[in-house]
C-alpha cells in the first residue's frame, strides 16, 4: 500500500466522462420525464432521498440492525469456521467424520434454508445472524483447513527435530503458515456476508436495511431504493477492506498482501 | 568410542502394491568424535534416508543407530540438522527463526541473545536479524539454516546437501565458511552430498552409497591436511576414482533393470 499518485492518463478521463454522462442522462432523462422515475431515479433525487432518511433518524436503526446481524453471523462463521478447521486437520478422524455432513450442508443453496430458519428462529434478529453464518461458515473452513494442510512437511520437520510440543507445533508453525489461507476465506465470506442479510431482511422482517429495500420497493420509491442499494454495496466493500486491513497489518512485514 | 554407531541398518520403504522398496541394506557405518563423514551416490541411493534415520525423523527396519552409545529414538537436542532446502518460517525474522530451537525448549531470553550474536556473527548473518527469509538470496537463508541447528551446541550435525541449491560460487563460499566453523566449534558431522568435489574437499572420510538398495560400495579416507585448496591433485585424483567407482557400481547393477 504505497503511496502511489494515480496518473490521469486519457483513458481515466473518459472513464470520468462516462460516468458523469451517464448520470447525467439519469438526470435529464427522469427530469424530462422522458424516462418514468419509476424505473430509475434522478441523482440529485437519490441525494436528497439519502438525506433524507438520514436527517430524520429513520435510517439508524434499520443500518445499525443489518450492521449487528453481518457483525454477529459473521463472528459466528470465523469463530467456527477456523476453530473447526484446525480441529479437522488435528484430528482427521474428525474431518473424516464430519466432512460428509459438512458438503451436504453446503451443497443446498444457502437462501432456500431461509424458512426453515424463520420456523426455528423467527423473523427477528436470529435467523439473519444465522444465514450469514451459513454463507460464510464453509468457506471460512474449507480455506483454514486447505491452508493448514498445506503447512508445508518440511516445516514439520524442522519443528521435529527441535522437538517442539503438540502445542507449539500447533500454534507456532501450522497456525502462521496457514495464515494466507484463513484470510483468504476471511475476505471471500465477507463479500458475501451482505447478500444473505439482505436477502433475509427483504424476504421476512420488521427492520433492517433490507426491509427498508423492500418497503422503498413497495411504494415505487426508486431513489429511495437506489440510495439504498448504493449504500449496502458501500457496506459490503468497506466490510471486505476492513478484512484486508486487518490482514495486511498481520502479513505484511512478511509477504505480499 | 565412536559418537556414532551404525550397525546393520535395514530400510524399506513399504509401497501400494505391497511390495515394499529396499531403500538401505546391511549399512554399517562408525563415526569418530569430531570426525568429517561425507556420503555420496547415485540418486536414490537412500543418503536422505539414512540421515534421516540417523536424525531420529524416520524408524529403520533392523539394526541400530546409537550416538555416544544410548540408542537414536527419536528427535534429539544433540544432534542438529541441516536441510536441503533451509524450510525458515517465512512469517519469522531471519533472528527469530535461528531462536527457534532455544524457544521451543523455553531458554532463557537472555542466554537466546547471548547465542544468537554468536552464530549471528559466525555465519556473517549480521545486518540480516530483522530481516524475513523472503527477503534473503538463497545463500544467505541457508546460512540461517545452519546457524539455527548450531545455535542449539548439538555434538553432531547432520546436513543434507545443504549447498545444493545455491550457485557455484556461493557454494564455494559457504563450504569454506563449513571449513571454518567446524574447526572452531568442533563438530562431528554427517554430511550428504552428490557433488564429489565438495566431498573430497570437506571430508574426513567419504562413504560411497551403491544404488537402490543403499549398500556401503566403498569407503575413502582423505588425509589432505586443512586448509586444502580447491586444485589438490590428490584430491581432484580421489575425486575422479570415486566417479569411475560410481560408474562401475552402476554398470554391475545394470541387469537388475534390463528386460
Amino acid at each position: 500500500m504505497g503511496k502511489k499518485t494515480k496518473k490521469l492518463t486519457w483513458i481515466s478521463v473518459l472513464q470520468i466522462l462516462t460516468v458523469a454522462a451517464l448520470l447525467g442522462y439519469m438526470q435529464f432523462a427522469v427530469k424530462t420525464g422522458r424516462i418514468s422515475k419509476i424505473f430509475i431515479a434522478a441523482p440529485t433525487d437519490i441525494v436528497t432521498k439519502g438525506t433524507d432518511l438520514a436527517v430524520s433518524g429513520k435510517l439508524w436503526p434499520h443500518l445499525l440492525l443489518t450492521l449487528q446481524e453481518v457483525l454477529a453471523g459473521y463472528a459466528l462463521a470465523a469463530g467456527i469456521g477456523i476453530l473447526l478447521g484446525f480441529l479437522w486437520v488435528l484430528f482427521p478422524k474428525l474431518e473424516k467424520y464430519m466432512s460428509v455432513f459438512c458438503s451436504a450442508i453446503m451443497a443446498v443453496p444457502k437462501t432456500a434454508v431461509l424458512p426453515l430458519l424463520i420456523l426455528w428462529f423467527g423473523i427477528g434478529f436470529q435467523s439473519k445472524v444465522f444465514l450469514i453464518f451459513l454463507f460464510g461458515v464453509f468457506t471460512i473452513l474449507y480455506n483454514t483447513v486447505t491452508g493448514a494442510k498445506q503447512c508445508s512437511e518440511d516445516y514439520v520437520k524442522v519443528a521435529r527435530v527441535f522437538e517442539a510440543t503438540r502445542l507449539q507445533l500447533v500454534f507456532r508453525v501450522m497456525v502462521p503458515a496457514a495464515l494466507p489461507s484463513v484470510f483468504n476465506g476471511l475476505r471471500l465470506a465477507a463479500a458475501t456476508a451482505l447478500t444473505g442479510v439482505v436477502f433475509a431482511e427483504m424476504q421476512s422482517a420488521k427492520a433492517g436495511l433490507g426491509f427498508l429495500l423492500s418497503e422503498a420497493q413497495n411504494n415505487l420509491d426508486t431513489a429511495r431504493v437506489f440510495f439504498i442499494i448504493i449504500l449496502i454495496t458501500l457496506i459490503s466493500v468497506g466490510f471486505v477492506k476492513i478484512i484486508q486491513g486487518i490482514e495486511y497489518i498481520v502479513c505484511h512485514k512478511w509477504r505480499k498482501v | 568410542m565412536p559418537t556414532i554407531k551404525i550397525s546393520h541398518l535395514y530400510k524399506t520403504y513399504a509401497g501400494s502394491d505391497g511390495e515394499g522398496t529396499d531403500a538401505l541394506e546391511d549399512i554399517s557405518l562408525e563415526i569418530r568424535d569430531g570426525e568429517f563423514v561425507c556420503v555420496v551416490g547415485p540418486s536414490g541411493c537412500g543418503k536422505s534416508t539414512l540421515l534421516e534415520i540417523v536424525a531420529g525423523l524416520l524408524k529403520h527396519d533392523s539394526g541400530s543407530v546409537t550416538l555416544d552409545g544410548v540408542p537414536v529414538n527419536g528427535t534429539s537436542r544433540d544432534i542438529g540438522v541441516v536441510f536441503q532446502s533451509p524450510s525458515l518460517y517465512p512469517w519469522r525474522t531471519v533472528a527469530r527463526n535461528i531462536a527457534l530451537g532455544m524457544e521451543f525448549s523455553r531458554v532463557p531470553k537472555a542466554e537466546q541473545e547471548k547465542r544468537l550474536k554468536k552464530y549471528i556473527e559466525l555465519m556473517n548473518l549480521k545486518g540480516f536479524e530483522n530481516k524475513y527469509p523472503g527477503q534473503l538470496s538463497g545463500g544467505m537463508r541457508q546460512r540461517a539454516g545452519i546457524a539455527r541447528a548450531l545455535v542449539m551446541d548439538p555434538k553432531v550435525i547432520l546436513m543434507d546437501e545443504p549447498f545444493s541449491a545455491v550457485d557455484h560460487l556461493t557454494r564455494c563460499t559457504l563450504q569454506d565458511e563449513l571449513v571454518r566453523i567446524r574447526q572452531e566449534e568442533k563438530k562431528t558431522v554427517l554430511f550428504i552430498t552428490h557433488d564429489l568435489n565438495e566431498a573430497v574437499y570437506l571430508a574426513d572420510r567419504v562413504i560411497l552409497l551403491s544404488p537402490r538398495p543403499g549398500r556401503i560400495q566403498e569407503e575413502y579416507t582423505v588425509s589432505t591436511p586443512s586448509p586444502r585448496s580447491r586444485g589438490d591433485e590428490y584430491l581432484n585424483h580421489l575425486a575422479a576414482r570415486i566417479m569411475a567407482d560410481i560408474n562401475r557400481g552402476s554398470r554391475e547393477e545394470a541387469p537388475e533393470y534390463s528386460i
